[in-house]
């Protein structure tokens, strides 16, 4: 075994653990509030241009959403699966399930590239650039600003949770975390989770309404 | 309303909890999906999206977030960036909603026409428009 994890400014790793917990949902606050800031956005526009918004969100393939979001969900599943069997003390079935969870984050990536793709051949990008001829109406250069803003920032946590799974689950691997001392497991899996949340609201409000 | 001191204190399993969870979110997803191939009318739509993803990310943040056994502090953190997302998004859009016409950017619900467009057959008619 490694010496302790506890750091010389604490007393316990209890009051450690506690910190850190708490400064994980600050942290998760604030990017609850950085999407927020974009779902406002989104709310502005789609009050102003419905009929745009509406043909938008209807030109672009609701199955991919609804697959990821599939995926997505399961792969929250299997985090805390693996969160679970750290809290336990088994730190090899931990980076067995945080290992799926990072397969399950390249398959949602992987769908979110063919959509790209598509959108790219179609010429359903953002502002200037929008030529997509599906949809004429006014507000739709604005929907598909809002969509790769908000879905690229959403792709963005997506690639930086898997490298936080990765990281953890490497160390829970080699036996870093025990019973007593898990919450850097805890707090990955909350950011996974964060990152399923998000994804739970965008998918209705870029595929379904 | 018990508040256990911390969810690490215990190391008992959550693992049939979490597959419940689970599987009540693949049906959110599958009903929220067959839902919007319905087209309900209108606002409904909308309504039943948002109600359905409130009810999915409740289960996420309840149980897979572990909120529910969370210590005082951490809840307070996560209701907090709540009140200010609902303070947000509700301020901006009575913003919007309330707003006088001009205000409204061209082409969009409530906005005059197009500067010229609504002058352009008898150029008498225009004048009585303007307040």
């Amino acid at each position: 075994m490694q010496a302790s994890p506890l750091a010389h400014h604490f007393e316990s790793l209890d009051k450690q653990a506690h910190a850190a917990r708490l400064a994980m949902w600050i942290f998760l606050a604030t990017e609850v509030l950085l999407f927020t800031a974009l779902f406002a956005a989104y709310s502005v526009y789609r009050f102003l241009y419905p009929e745009g918004f509406l043909q938008s969100s209807r030109s672009i393939e609701t199955w991919i959403g609804f697959v990821n979001t599939l995926v997505l969900v399961t792969s929250s599943f299997t985090v805390a699966t693996g969160y679970g069997h750290a809290s336990r003390g088994d730190g090899k079935r931990t980076a067995l399930f945080f290992g799926l969870s990072v397969l399950l984050a390249l398959v949602f990536l992987g769908f979110k590239a063919v959509e790209y793709t598509h959108h790219f051949q179609e010429g359903q990008l953002p502002g200037p650039f929008y030529r997509f001829e599906g949809v004429k109406a006014p507000g739709a250069p604005l929907f598909f600003a809002l969509y790769f803003l908000i879905t690229g920032l959403h792709a963005f946590h997506v690639v930086v949770g898997m490298t936080v799974l990765i990281v953890v689950g490497v160390l829970a691997f080699r036996g870093r975390y025990s019973v007593a001392y898990h919450v850097p497991v805890e707090n990955a899996a909350l950011y996974w989770h964060l990152v399923d949340l998000i994804w739970i609201f965008v998918f209705p409000l870029v595929y379904l309404v | 309303m018990a508040e256990p001191a911390a969810g690490h204190a215990a190391p008992h399993s959550h693992q049939a909890r979490y597959l419940v969870v689970w599987v009540a979110l693949l049906c959110f997803t599958v009903l929220t999906y067959a839902l919007a191939r319905v087209h309900l009318p209108g606002a409904w739509a909308v309504l039943a999206a948002l109600a359905i993803a409130v009810t999915k990310g409740t289960l996420v943040a309840l149980f897979f977030m572990h909120l529910w056994e969370q210590a005082g502090a951490n809840r307070l953190v996560f209701a907090t960036s709540l009140v200010f997302v609902a303070l947000l998004i509700g301020l901006v859009i009575a913003d919007n909603a309330t707003r006088f016409p001009l205000a409204n950017p061209p082409g969009s619900v409530g906005a005059l026409p197009v500067a010229g467009a609504d002058r352009d057959p008898p150029p008498v008619a225009a004048g009585s428009r303007t307040p």
